[in-house]
């Protein structure tokens, strides 16, 4: 079996699997999505706050995920970083409504991009703007603009987009982009 | 194929151990591989094994070394791989005290835990509960409730022994989960109620009154597990014998009934527990042992050998205390010597050496020394102690067994074992004159060639002590001589000094003793030189005091007492010298078991803690009264509390004095007997003897029913350095209030009331501290004549010598030395030496010489002392 695995290697990497990151401020929703990405029977209907982190297995368009959930309370944040080596994407939620912690949202992203284990890599960073069901909630674009993706991520394939955790509304759209960013890079090696 | 060469000579290696030569650097540098995906399970499981196999040797890992392996390992919480996942439990279990953030894995396990894999959920609970802190206990308080009551046994049991584990540190939430732990304690799973039952036992442990609730309730319950049942009998064990400490007495309790009715359960664990419970009671009445012995009896000639095991270990045991309950199992014990497990086999044997008659020691001693060799050290161990407690009891042996243990010294064996022989040797030495120089040669064989420092420098201290009041001291030199040339530093110290005794205690050694020690002032070692220095200075002085103070006789303080007050000393800049005479003295030990005294000779050598003695804790406890803080230093502590009540009577008092310089602190402890009562302000109200003067009562607040407390009362001794003695009448005053049985509630109104005590005696014991002068005969030279006082006295109550000598050393209150306490068999004459110290500092040496004769014991008393009055307090105390 390890001579096929080394095979499979040599002959250029047709993995289809993905390590994904799942980070974010705490309450910005980020178990809700892990959670709605399952079948419907395996979804548990009330979500803790994390302590630490979970891991979660899911499918999706023919790329199956293994994603490290991680809490997001400022006691948990500064161990993110253990996790960030072998993860093949990222993804960043934001609570869209909670305009007063945007700039610790940012804070921490800025941190995560200048780790050595993220900054020298070419991963895909997916960005939901969540909780757009609310009414304070700001659009993708604003959130955009106030955590200056732009100008941070300048050699990283990105993107965002408006999503609610509660309802699924968005999250196809996102894991689309994932998926697709994905399959090419792998292709691409 | 070149793998498979490998394999085969690491197996050679390492006798069939697949991890015998891995090191610890390349498994934590194979650890990374953990981080990578995807996960192979077979080569994780491998890898995480030998981090646990590290662990488990005690290999030590740093804790960002351990950190990085664990969160490592946390990746391979990805893999469903049900071994790889019982592996990563373990592997969190044991690094939650080496790595760092381990909280990390919290949410992980909380989902596995309250996940749909069974298997999972038991182990994630243990590691949950190993990583939780009482912080984070309230997150998983609502998970742990449930999995308590969990359906699934393993769960259930798994959360029981969690919280049990948690209640170490956390009794506050775990307490709230009795009422889970009640309802487990009904499933039908034998093991889930044991756990259930052990749970609330923790919950409550420190509440005497609701544990007592708990076994009394659960022992008329009828439950299904054996493992419950004998965790009550060893609850009612605990409670039996707790009543016996605190109140000395043992009414028939339902528990007892409940422990004796055990002997009939059906099932084989609890009948021996309850078995080995009744024959362990410290107060076992004959009758009483009638009923568990036959059980024993029983189990020793049973096919399974665990139960043979257990029947026989327990006897040997308790053979001692009730050799007579142990003699009625001879016939099975005989059958037991052949036994084919040699465990077995050395205990049986063992134990009818300890309860056997003389005649049948030879017999034994070949039949065990047949297969010494084939028994592990620990069993050795057993039979050695079986030899030293038959040399005390048939002294006339000691050739038999003397020969036996010189020959095991020469054997193979572990410190423990070799450390038990030399004791026993030592103990032989000390019980047996005409023992004495075959033991010492043994000895001086043994330290030849000794890889044991301890023993080296305690056998050196024997030699020292010994030797030079053998008849030919000189022959030992040699042997000690040549530890200085060959030895370690600890060794070559414990040397010197064994040879400074030589030369301060046989005139015609000084000359060469000093020439040796002249040697050893160029040692490399600090202290061999330090000491070496010394004693060569003082030898030279020629002095008899100076030698008996300083070399044959020694310091005699309390190592914690004096640690007390020399950081006391060191507390306030004073331009007074520290006092020694201000140190308490060092005395006995709270172990009462017959142990061999060795003063702590050999510097910074010796390994076991230096114990807090019975009066050290006293001292510590009455310098936290502010009322006592000026009393100066404890002196002495009586030994045993006298009782002042009755048994089973409303009230139970006793009694402790401690004396200080010019003070005596009563201590009165006190319980109340009655559940639907609280006194509170109780005090003891003594009306003083001529002299003696009352100043204060320190007040116990209250005292509800069953829970102990304790009231003093300070008392000023008298002005006239002779009168020290009186009787004291005392009673107990206290306010009454009723309460209700049930809660303990008491009323508002009480009203006064007193309660009439036995009377307490101050005697001369009570002024004086025991103290054990090694070389009596030097200390008494130095003491001197100038105030020795003589008189002759005929004990016409004593029978025989050996009442006469016990009750001497009782009313003076002193140490008795150079083994005079032990009266040889059939002597008509004996003299006792005692010596002690007496309130203030000074020294008392007394020596009683006694003849039998038709009219009971005549004595010639003859006392010395540094001062007047402690001679005349002394020579007056047995009139
Ligand atoms: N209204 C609304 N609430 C959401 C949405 N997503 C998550 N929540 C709620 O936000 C809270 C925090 O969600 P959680 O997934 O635990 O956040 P995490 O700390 O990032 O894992 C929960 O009460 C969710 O029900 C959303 O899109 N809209
Ligand atoms: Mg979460």
């Amino acid at each position: 079996m390890g001579f096929l695995s080394r095979l499979a290697e040599i002959m250029g990497f047709k993995k289809k699997e993905a390590n994904l990151l799942v980070i974010g401020l705490d309450n910005s929703g980020k178990t809700t999505i892990i959670d709605q990405l399952k079948p419907e029977d395996k979804r548990s209907r009330d979500v803790a706050p994390t302590v630490g982190f979970t891991v979660d297995r899911f499918k999706n368009n023919s790329l199956q995920f293994t994603a490290f959930d991680m809490s997001g309370q400022g006691r948990y944040r500064n161990l993110w970083e253990h996790y960030f080596k072998n993860c093949d994407g990222i993804i960043f939620v934001l609570d869209s409504s909670d305009k007063l912690r945007m700039a610790v949202a940012k804070d921490e992203l800025d941190q995560a991009l200048k780790h050595e284990d993220i900054m020298k890599r070419r991963i895909p960073i997916l960005f939901f703007a969540n909780k757009m069901d609310l009414r304070e909630s700001m659009t993708s674009v604003r959130c955009s603009m106030v955590m200056e993706l732009e100008k941070s991520i300048r050699d990283k394939p990105w993107h965002i987009c408006s999503s609610n955790a509660k309802t699924g509304e968005g999250l196809h759209e996102g894991f689309e982009w994932l998926t697709d960013t994905l399959k090419s890079m792998l292709n691409d090696k | 194929m070149h793998m498979l060469r490998r394999d085969k000579k690491e197996e050679e290696d390492g006798g069939g151990n697949p991890f015998h030569n891995i090191e610890k650097s390349s498994v934590l540098q194979e650890a990374r591989t953990f981080n990578e995906s995807p996960i192979n399970p077979r080569k994780c499981a491998h890898i995480l094994t030998k981090v646990l196999y590290l662990i488990n040797q005690g290999e030590q890992i740093g804790t960002t070394e351990a950190t990085e392996a664990f969160f490592a390992m946390t990746k391979l919480f990805q893999a469903k791989d049900p071994i790889l996942r019982r592996l990563v439990y373990l592997g969190i279990k044991e690094m939650s005290k080496i790595a760092q953030d381990v909280i990390i894995v919290t949410s992980s396990l909380m989902k596995d835990m309250t996940g749909r894999e069974d298997q999972f959920r038991g182990p994630a609970i243990r590691a949950l509960c190993s990583i939780t802190d009482t912080t984070m206990l309230q997150s998983i308080e609502r998970y742990m409730k449930q999995a308590i009551v969990d359906k699934v046994n393993a769960v259930s049991s798994a959360a029981l022994v969690s919280s049990l584990h948690l209640s170490k540190c956390s009794q506050d939430v775990t307490k709230r989960w009795v009422n889970e732990a009640q309802e487990a304690v009904s499933s039908d799973n034998i093991m889930v109620q044991y756990h259930a039952l052990g749970l609330l036992y923790h919950i409550r442990k420190y509440d005497r009154l609701a544990v007592t609730k708990l076994v009394t309730k659960f022992s008329k319950h009828s439950l299904k597990s054996p493992y419950a049942y004998c965790l009550l009998v060893r609850l009612c064990y605990c409670l039996l014998e707790i009543l016996c400490f605190v109140y000395f007495i043992r009414t028939d309790s339902p528990m007892f009934d409940f422990i004796e009715n055990c002997l009939r359960h059906k099932s084989e664990i609890v009948i021996y527990e309850a078995a080995h419970a009744i024959v362990n009671l410290k107060n076992t009445s004959a009758k009483e042992l009638a009923s568990a012995v036959p059980v024993l009896q029983l189990f020793c000639s049973s096919a399974k050998p665990t139960l043979r095991f257990a029947a026989i270990r327990t006897l040997n045991k308790v053979a001692m205390k009730h050799p007579a309950a142990v003699t009625a199992c001879n016939l099975e014990l005989e059958n037991l010597i052949t036994d084919s497990n040699r465990s077995i086999a050395t205990l049986a044997i063992t134990t009818l050496l300890k309860t056997g008659s003389e005649s049948s020691i030879d017999r034994l001693m070949k039949q065990i020394s047949s297969f010494m060799n084939e028994i592990s050290d620990e069993f050795k161990i057993v039979v050695i102690q079986a030899i030293q407690s038959l040399c005390s009891k048939f002294p006339r042996k000691h050739p038999v067994l003397m020969n036996f243990l010189s020959s095991v010294l020469r054997d193979e064996g572990g410190f423990e074992y070799k450390k038990a022989i030399v004791d026993s040797i030592i103990t032989i030495i000390e019980d047996n004159p005409e023992a004495k120089e075959a033991g010492l040669a043994h000895l001086c064989e043994f330290i030849e060639d000794c890889e044991h420092t301890v023993l080296a420098t305690k056998i050196l201290h024997l030699l020292g002590r010994e030797g030079p009041r053998t008849p030919t001291p000189s022959k030992y030199i040699r042997f000690i001589y040549n530890r200085v040339i060959l030895e370690n530093a600890a060794v070559r110290a414990a040397t010197v000094t064994a040879l400074a005794k030589f030369g301060a205690h046989c005139e015609e050694l000084l000359p060469s003793c000093i020439v040796l020690l002249e040697r050893c002032l160029l040692d490399t070692d600090d202290e061999v030189r330090d000491r070496a220095t010394f004693y060569v200075q003082t030898l030279k002085q020629q002095q008899k005091s100076l030698k008996s103070t300083y070399i044959l006789n020694g310091l005699q303080v309390s190592v914690v007492g004096l640690e007390r007050a020399l950081h006391h000393y060191t507390m306030e800049p004073t331009e007074t010298p520290f006092d020694v005479k201000s140190v308490p003295l060092e005395t006995a030990p709270i172990t009462d078991s017959k142990q061999v005294r060795e003063p702590g000779e050999a510097g910074g050598q010796k390994t076991e803690k230096v114990a807090a003695s019975r009066q050290d804790i006293y001292a510590e406890q009455l310098s936290s009264i502010p009322e006592f803080a000026n009393l100066g230093n404890l002196f002495k502590s009586s030994s045993l509390p006298v009782q002042l009540t009755e048994s089973e009577t409303e009230y139970v008092v006793q009694c402790v004095k401690h004396t200080f310089s010019h003070y005596i602190v009563f201590q009165f402890d006190c319980s109340n007997t009655l559940n639907d009562q609280v006194l509170e302000n109780v005090t003891v109200h003594m009306e003083p003897a001529d002299g003696f003067q009352v100043l204060k009562c320190v007040p116990c607040a209250s005292l509800p029913y069953n829970k102990p407390g304790t009231t003093y009362t300070l008392v000023h001794l008298p002005e006239d350095p002779t009168l020290v003695t009186g009787t004291f009448s005392c009673t107990l005053k206290f306010i009454v209030k009723d309460c209700d049985p049930n809660t303990g509630e008491p009323d508002d109104e009480g009203y006064e009331d007193e309660y009439v005590l036995e009377d307490v005696e101050v005697s001369v014991a009570d002024h004086v501290q025991r103290v054990m002068k090694p070389n009596f005969g030097v200390s008494w030279e130095e003491v001197g004549l100038e105030n020795e006082l003589e008189d002759t006295y005929a004990l016409s109550t004593m029978k025989t010598l050996e009442e006469a000598v016990q009750n001497i050393i009782k009313f003076m209150g002193m140490q008795p030395c150079e083994r005079s306490d032990k009266v040889p068999e059939g002597k008509s004459s004996h003299t006792l030496y005692l010596a002690g110290v007496y309130r203030g500092g000074h020294d008392g040496l007394v020596r009683a010489k006694l003849a039998l004769s038709d009219a009971g014991v005549t004595m010639q008393l003859t006392v010395r002392s540094t001062d007047p009055d402690v001679s005349e307090v002394m020579a007056t105390a047995i009139g």
